[in-house]
């Protein structure tokens, strides 16, 4: 078995995603190489040489890395890839959007959002929203992985030793069919993917404002990830990358707080692996409460306020 | 500009899967079927571009059964000028739905290929990207917006910290998220024009492509855990639960 993980350069610090799917790589036999993809890797390839379950760092340092667009790697990768009997990415907006590319080009079935490695080839995932879990096994001779993040903990392990970096050379031709023009980054207190709590707001907020006083007023007491139901995010109460369920994030904090929240399966798929769940919501048969530990039927405009000015004393 | 879309036929978004008794897999033989959600925004976008001028053809694709020709109505009256169904009644893996469309970009020569993010059964997320990688075609996944800009497609992709906006050249693979646009509400009128609209149907036998499982599923179990909820009064109980569990 050879093992490689694919992460890229968002941060000049390791993404806290890799150690999650460090996690999956001691499911699977203990050992990989990694690939990281970026620009200046120099400070970042050093720190990802000190993890335990590392061999060797292969470092891809190329300026035509520093946005990354598929187009001008996924070939690369595919050859790097032919010498591994496994690759895992972990299952973000990088990973979804790279590796099946590189399937596509190596003709190569992929298996997205690995929740469970059961044996070095058989794994457990999730199907329809979270309703269906199944175990699956790959018959291809390169498994290629994208690993959710939530269901595998941090390994922080770290060796005495560095691991072995290796400088590899940029190959990969510069695609003039696609252009990067900008980003725009949300700024936010707490990553939600990896936060130890969340509090998550539902339609019944009412409106940004009623969000911002609220839910993200809450959060901000309790250092927490703020998370949103899809009816929150279209009505316009938040962006996009704070929805939490099947089409959005998926996460596992200790604690999850849900205010007016229905409940609904698209949105229960990506919270239900919580360790424990409060919900607060003003009719009692929603059907929240069966994937709640504690729940309130209350109205979440008196209990907000009440618990900010019990936070306060 | 000639627009090719997917429109998979899926258990609807409302119907809670269960598993069959002997736990070898999903039972929705007799479950309520839709065009995946996500297809409907692509092909509404489609539809948009049709109707400002820029689209000139709207394609629609399913690959599955016969029963697909629903599906495919259910396209046509949302737009797309005709249909093709690849039949077969085998599932067929992300990979091998990718080679299909692969065989039929190759024949029809679409500018822009316009497909879902995801098919809410498998949640693969896969096939435009997979479908970009065998075509060598640039890629946009996961876009909310969409907008021409001499000859070239601007998109903004939903990433996971925020947006990316990356321009693209045709031909291409797009692949849309929910927030894309609002998909429009079909009216009797559009429904029946859809059953005068063409629908050709190719069997995937007839398609040079060799299929080979690259999974295998060995169980299925009921995904759902349920917890029991223990109901509280007071905010000083929601205080306390936080502290016992480390929250303050
Ligand atoms: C393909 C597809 C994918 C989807 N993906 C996702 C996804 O990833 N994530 C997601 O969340 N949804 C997703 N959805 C949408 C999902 O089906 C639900 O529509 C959505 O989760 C509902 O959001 P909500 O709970 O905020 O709103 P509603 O269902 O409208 O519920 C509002 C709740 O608030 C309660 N309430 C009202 N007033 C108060 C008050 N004052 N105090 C306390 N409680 C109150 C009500 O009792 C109700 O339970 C998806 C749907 C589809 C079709
Ligand atoms: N059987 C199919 N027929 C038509 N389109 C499909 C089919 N399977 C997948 N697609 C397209 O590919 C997208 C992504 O699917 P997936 O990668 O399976 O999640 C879907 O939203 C469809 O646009």
């Amino acid at each position: 078995m050879k093992i490689l993980v694919i992460t890229p350069k968002i941060e000049n610090s390791i993404n806290t995603n890799l150690l999650h799917v460090f996690d999956a790589v001691t499911q699977l036999s203990g050992k990989c190489d990694v690939l990281v993809l970026g620009y200046q890797l120099d400070d970042l390839a050093n720190q990802i040489a000190k993890y335990k379950v590392v061999t060797q760092v292969l470092k891809l340092d190329n300026v035509a890395l520093e946005h990354i667009l598929v187009e001008n790697i996924a070939k690369q990768i595919a050859e790097i890839t032919k010498k591994y009997t496994h690759v895992l990415v972990a299952a973000d907006s990088f990973g979804k959007n790279l590796l099946p590319r590189v399937a596509g080009i190596l003709e190569l079935g992929q298996i997205s959002e690995v929740s469970k490695i059961i044996s070095p080839n058989i794994y457990q995932k999730f199907i329809y929203a979270g309703n269906v879990l199944i175990e699956v096994e790959s018959v291809e001779d390169i498994k290629l992985l994208t690993i959710r993040t939530s269901n595998f903990m941090e390994n922080t392990q770290l060796s005495e030793t560095s691991a072995l970096i290796t400088t590899i050379e940029y190959t990969n031709a510069i695609s003039d069919k696609i252009k990067f023009v900008t980003n725009k980054v949300e700024e936010k207190a707490v990553d939600l993917s990896s936060a130890k709590v969340v509090v998550t707001g539902g339609r019944s907020l009412g409106s940004a404002d009623a969000f911002d006083s609220h839910i993200r007023a809450l959060a901000k007491h309790l250092s927490a990830g703020v998370g949103a139901t899809r009816a929150a995010v279209e009505a316009g109460y938040v962006h996009n990358d704070c929805q939490v369920g099947q089409t959005g994030k998926v996460v596992a904090p200790n604690v999850y707080l849900a205010f007016g929240v229905s409940g609904a399966v698209q949105h229960i798929a990506g919270m239900k692996d919580s360790r424990t769940v409060i919900a607060v919501n003003i009719d009692q048969t929603a059907p929240i409460f069966e994937h709640a530990n504690y729940g309130m039927v209350a109205d979440l405009f008196e209990v907000i306020p009440q618990l900010l000015h019990a936070l306060h004393k | 500009m000639r627009i090719l879309v997917g429109a998979k036929r899926v258990v609807d978004a409302n119907v809670k899967v269960r598993v069959k008794a002997d736990n070898s897999n999903v039972d929705i033989e007799h479950s309520k079927m839709s065009l995946n959600p996500f297809d409907e925004n692509a092909i509404e976008e489609a539809s948009k571009l049709k109707e400002a001028g820029i689209a000139t053809e709207i394609i629609a694709v399913s690959i599955g059964n016969a029963k697909c020709i629903d599906t495919l109505r259910t396209a046509l009256a949302r737009g797309c000028d005709r249909a093709i169904l690849v039949e077969t009644n085998e599932v067929i893996e992300p990979l091998f739905v990718a080679k299909i469309f692969k065989e039929i970009v190759l024949k029809e020569k679409p500018d822009l290929i316009l497909l879902g993010k995801q098919a809410i059964d498998d949640d693969a997320n896969q096939v435009g990207q997979m479908l970009a990688g065998m075509l060598d075609y640039p890629q946009s996944t996961f876009i909310s917006s969409l907008e021409i800009i001499d000859g070239k497609i601007r998109t903004v992709r939903e990433i996971d910290n925020g947006t990316e906006t990356l321009e693209v050249t045709l031909p291409a693979v797009l692949t849309a998220d929910l927030y894309l646009n609002e998909p429009r509400f079909i009216k009797l009128p559009q429904l029946m024009l859809a059953k005068k609209k063409i629908i050709e149907t190719i069997q995937l036998t007839d398609l040079n492509i060799e299929q080979r499982p690259t999974t295998r599923l060995l169980k299925a179990v009921d995904g759902e855990i349920k917890k029991k909820c223990t109901f509280i009064d007071s905010v000083d109980e929601l205080v306390d639960i936080l502290k016992v569990n480390k929250v303050i």
